[in-house]
């Protein structure tokens, strides 16, 4: 609750000046090809079939492929969708509030002696200007909304607290994240029909009113823009896929490279996983953990059978360095790696303990994936070496799978072998009696950028080598997971073992 | 004053204006009449080049039109027109001084004029000036427009079918009105109506059109004297008929 909290200013923050700034752009880009294509019907037709067609993509995939376009993530593709996003209310009500003045109001305006600029200025928008405004408020509300979805693809909201707080079964977060979101657009909304109906009514009052808080709005986020900017050095940016481990990890990174270097990060949490490969390759994150058996299949495009523990490692550690400039900082000694599971109860009463135990039996059971799990090549390996026909699959958040598979709603499911929850809800694992799941190192990988621009993050990065086993690892998930802590507590609280283990060590 | 050569304007294959000349002096009120789409209106709006000819010349004063600026021509031609067109969004005063605000008159100037043109259009300005024309009667609306036509101090003024739509009492006050203005102001007029009885009681001289062109023009003694044709004899076959009933109705009361 109280981190919750504590995060809320900055994520709402960023979460507005995202918005505003989609917002401003939408309205300069709209308004403008309103006005044109208001008395052009064909620029009129493709413009607004343009922003139709932008409209039926969903916002996520709007924002997701943002980032292969840009090669880049955080705040310039967010905002680039969002912005859009935003343009198809403005542009169309802009349209339709034009083609909605009188045609005698026209041949008035044409009468008085107006030009073309003077009846835009003094009749046309004036006129239209109820109908844009609420253009303009739906966009708005649509984008105070969908800019929550802007987490995955690294730039900070308030869906940060929603995603991390979905992923880590905090209610209150995610309760806290979508109450502020809401308040933001609802808040956002008024505003700006206060301001129209102060230009309506030419009540100067009204007027004054929503320009004060709307420029208060403007002036709380430039100023925070500001203030980052100018904060000295930037921040070690260290990125987190979306489940439990990575959030811990990522803290845990954190407050070692805090501790050992004294610079400052950030943790850019919930990104995709190639995603996270891509930016830190470009050097928009600078560190993030990652596994060998995912980066075997994913980056190195290995197939068959793989090669032992040590070997894979190896090979990937080359490959990375060779390839993409990118370096392994250090193996932190444990393995989560994607392993079948099922409810023990079941599995007894069905006779499985082995997944060549499923072959049989696949056609009539279920299986749920997380939304990576069945596009990658380990379940193609499994599929082909084990010859599994399931009767249904099903792809779902990871949370709501482990849920899945304890209340029977899916029979098997893609689990992580770290992940404290197998114990806690008595779910067994499945041996890999073929060995077809590569094994699955957890590795600290950094930027090129970083090793040029803070070779001591690197080498403090190098010390974490081996120190985390994969009963740590677990109690760490399971501290989250079980009883409800926050992945920075968690993480704290394992560095501070650690360093009473060193100084045990050394004075010894 | 206004002078009108040869004009043609087509839309499509029609032939909408078909070689139209008229002259109207100083101080003139010339009366456009004929049935619906017989070109007056069309011809009206070549003046103020709201619509563009495919043949001939407009001169007025002297000028070629085509020789200045559209807004500039219309901010020295007063305009208007049935539906009247008050910008929804703008008080009486605003309205009625649009013309001058669009030239740059000082804002004690535009004050006074807008009072001195509600109080001749017989408007109480002190009750009108702040209203919205949403809060004006039709005939209210239609003194309003005629006010906004002669804000800015033109010397030539086109009416098309002001006094359109308004209940009889009203029509007849508000034509009074006009006939002491335009010969207060020596307002060099042309009028757009179809209404021949209107344009006998209030037209120096009268020009029928027919299918685009000029029938017959002439004063309105001339044209009840002697009709250029059917057409003509129609168009005044109503004012006469009336006129004698009236009288018959008259004659038997005294």
């Amino acid at each position: 609750m109280n981190e919750a909290l504590a995060a809320l200013p900055a994520d709402a923050t960023a979460h507005l000046q995202l918005s505003l700034a989609a917002l401003s752009l939408a309205s300069l880009l709209s308004l403008p090809l309103g006005v044109l294509a208001a008395g052009r019907p064909r620029l009129r037709e493709a413009a607004l079939g343009a922003a139709s067609v932008i409209q039926t993509v969903p916002s996520l995939a709007l924002l997701a492929i943002m980032v292969p376009l840009l090669s880049r993530i955080g705040f310039v593709p967010a905002l680039i969708a969002l912005t859009l996003y935003g343009m198809l209310p403005i542009l169309r009500n802009t349209v339709a509030g034009l083609a909605g003045v009188e045609p005698a109001l026209r041949e008035a305006a044409r009468g008085v002696g107006m030009t073309p600029g003077q009846q835009l200025r003094r009749v046309d928008l004036p006129l239209a200007a109820p109908v844009i405004v609420a253009g303009l408020r739906t966009a708005a509300v649509w984008t105070v909304g969908t800019a929550t979805l802007s987490t995955p693809v690294g730039a900070p909201s308030l869906g940060n607290l929603i995603f991390a707080g979905l992923q880590t079964r905090n209610g209150v977060a995610v309760v806290i994240g979508c109450v502020a979101a809401a308040g933001l657009a609802l808040a956002l909304d008024q505003t700006i029909a206060l301001l129209e109906r102060g230009i309506r009514e030419r009540d100067r009052a009204r007027k004054a009113v929503s320009l004060a808080l709307l420029l208060a709005l403007a002036a709380w986020t430039g100023g925070a823009f500001a203030w980052q900017r100018a904060g000295e050095r930037a921040p070690i940016r260290i990125g987190a896929k979306p489940f439990t481990e990575q959030y811990v990890l990522a803290e845990l990174l954190s407050g070692f490279v805090e501790h050992e270097t004294g610079r400052g990060t950030e943790v850019l949490r919930g990104l995709g996983s190639t995603v996270l490969f891509d930016a830190l390759r470009a050097g928009e994150i600078d560190a993030y953990v990652d596994y060998s058996g995912t980066l075997w299949a994913t980056i190195l495009g290995g197939s068959g059978p793989p090669p032992p523990r040590a070997e894979l490692l190896a090979r990937v550690t080359r490959f990375l360095a060779r390839t993409h400039g990118v370096d392994v900082a250090a193996a932190l000694g444990f393995e989560n790696t994607y392993a079948l599971a099922m409810r023990a109860t079941r599995a007894e009463a069905l006779g499985v303990s082995r997944i060549s135990d499923l072959r049989a039996r696949a056609h009539e059971l279920s299986i749920g994936g997380d939304y990576e799990f069945f596009e990658r090549a380990e379940w193609r390996a499994l599929v082909d070496a084990y010859r599994l026909a399931f009767r249904d699959r099903r792809v779902m958040d990871p949370t709501l799978m482990y849920a899945a598979v304890a209340a029977g709603e899916v029979d098997v499911i893609s689990a992580y072998s770290t992940d404290g929850r197998i114990q806690a809800l008595d779910l067994v694992l499945l041996a890999d009696d073929r060995g077809v799941i590569p094994p699955y190192d957890a590795v600290v990988l950094v930027s090129p950028a970083l090793q040029a621009r803070a070779p001591e993050v690197v080498e403090a990065l190098g010390q974490l080598a081996g120190a985390i086993d994969g009963d740590a690892m677990r109690r760490m998930n399971g501290g989250v997971d079980q009883d409800g802590r926050s992945p920075s507590d968690v993480a704290r609280e394992f560095l501070e073992q650690l360093r009473a283990d060193d100084r045990g060590s050394s004075r010894r | 004053m206004i002078l009108l050569q040869g004009l043609v304007k087509r839309y499509g294959a029609a032939l909408a204006v078909d070689g139209v000349s008229l002259e109207v002096g100083r101080g003139e009120c010339l009366f456009l009449v004929g049935a619906s789409g017989c070109g007056k209106t069309t011809t009206l709006k070549l003046v103020n080049r709201l619509v563009e000819p495919d043949a001939g010349t407009v001169l007025v004063d002297g000028r070629d039109v085509r020789t200045s600026e559209p807004h500039e021509l219309r901010r020295r031609i007063g305009y208007a027109f049935q539906q009247v067109g008050l910008f929804p969004h703008l008080s009486v005063a605003e309205n009625v001084g649009i013309t001058p605000t669009l030239l740059g008159w000082e804002n004690t100037r535009i004050a006074a004029r807008v009072d001195e043109l509600l109080a001749l259009v017989e408007l109480e300005p002190a009750v009108f000036r702040e209203r919205r024309p949403a809060a004006l009667s039709g005939g209210q609306a239609q003194r309003v427009g005629l006010a906004r036509a002669l804000a800015a101090e033109p010397r030539v003024l086109l009416l098309d079918e002001p006094f359109g739509a308004l209940d009889p009492l009203t029509r007849d006050r508000l034509q009074q009105a006009f006939a002491r203005i335009r010969r207060e102001l020596v307002l060099t007029v042309m009028f757009v109506s179809h209404d021949m009885s209107e344009a006998l009681l209030l037209a120096d001289r009268i020009a029928v059109l027919a299918h685009g062109r000029v029938v017959q023009v002439g004063t309105p003694a001339a044209l009840l004297a002697s009709p250029a044709d059917a057409t003509v004899a129609e168009l005044l076959a109503t004012p006469r008929r009336q006129t004698a009933q009236l009288e018959r109705l008259l004659g038997g009361a005294a």
